[in-house]
């Protein structure tokens, strides 16, 4: 990911794609990503015991999907994109080990909130299964063209 | 009797609207630091430079590195394990910490016993960015909701939790809603 370049506001039209990033899980990497969150519940990296609470397999946690979302939006918005809210988060199946997730998007809506370029991008994730977690949105700032130096990054 | 599980969530359902939190804070185990952010980003192989590079964070308006917005809820979470404390009891492999899980859901005694449960929706919104050297909290804990449902994986309730994540100043860094299915498997799995 080259982080040097990034987007503007003025830039954007609604309908235009957020591309997609893949996240292949394996075991090795849902013990990472209960080890990274903390969340270790064992329904996250143990098959068995997964089975056990009526899931098909161990699966993603929600801390890991929402740093899917994050990772995908961020490598949109660039660093001085600020991501302000997450909404329609919603697990509809399992993501589970054996599967790669998609995360992907488009631009839903784009507005101005006083000098600030406003983005609603609607987000998803994809398994083999189907659509996996939203469609929801995740609310941004993006710098514009106009305000030197671009807009102000921290919220 | 097909709907005495539904019953048992009553009094919950009653109790929507409440805070079961009692004023208690429940804070994350530890400050937001360099190795936990970089244990976070690895599984997601997430190479944001405002996640490690104080320089690039500073030069975009932040006070220093600051912590993934999607960490947020697990810089919260409390410790498993505390000096002078046993936890692991057991070698069945199975076997789960003999501890308050942190991450089990709102604990009250108005719901009935479950064995499962896992997150399904999240709603947040991000109010002030986390440094490193910031310590967050969970503040509230207000039902929204509370839904009894039979679902493939069991029967059980959705319920919706309001909460503040707050920092070491007492300021909300971000507003969340989680719902979760807390249930029982159906007996056949």
């Amino acid at each position: 990911m080259d982080w040097s370049k990034q987007r503007y506001w003025d830039d954007i039209e609604v309908g235009d794609e957020v591309p997609p990033v893949s996240f292949p899980l394996s075991i090795y990497r849902m013990v990472m990503a209960a080890g990274g969150n903390r969340d270790f519940n064992s329904i996250h990296h143990n098959s068995e015991y997964a089975r056990r609470t009526g899931a098909p397999d161990m699966y993603a946690n929600n801390t890991f999907l929402q740093g899917m979302w994050e990772r995908t939006v961020r490598e949109y918005i660039g660093l001085a994109g600020v991501i302000r809210k997450v909404a329609g988060f919603r697990m509809k199946i399992f993501n589970t080990v054996g599967e790669t997730v998609v995360a992907r998007g488009r631009v839903k809506r784009r507005w101005l909130e006083g000098t600030a370029g406003m983005l609603e991008l609607e987000i998803w994730c994809e398994t083999s299964k189907g659509v996996s977690v939203g469609p929801g949105t995740v609310t941004v700032t993006l710098p514009r063209r106009e305000a030197p130096g671009g807009a102000r990054a921290a919220c | 009797m097909d709907d005495d599980w539904k019953q048992a969530w009553q009094p919950l359902v009653e109790a929507v609207g409440q805070d079961f939190s009692e004023g208690k804070r429940y804070w994350g185990a530890d400050c937001v630091e360099k190795g936990g952010i970089r244990r976070f980003l690895e599984p997601l192989e997430f190479d944001c430079p405002l996640h490690y590079d104080d320089a690039i964070a500073r030069r975009h308006g932040y006070g220093g590195v600051i912590a993934p917005f999607s960490s947020y809820l697990s810089l919260t979470i409390p410790a498993i394990w505390r000096p002078g404390k046993s936890v692991f009891t057991s070698a069945e492999p199975h076997a789960q910490p003999e501890s308050d899980n942190p991450i089990a859901g709102i604990g009250t005694k108005l719901a009935p016993p479950t064995s499962g449960y896992f997150a399904t929706d999240l709603e947040i919104e991000y109010l002030k960015p986390v440094l490193l050297g910031d310590r967050l909290c969970r503040a509230g804990r207000k039902l929204l909701s509370c839904e009894p449902k039979e679902t493939k994986v069991g029967c059980g309730a959705f319920t919706c939790w309001e909460t503040e994540i707050r920092n070491q100043d007492d300021e909300i860094v971000a507003l969340l809603r989680l719902t979760v299915f807390s249930y029982n498997p159906h007996p056949e799995q």
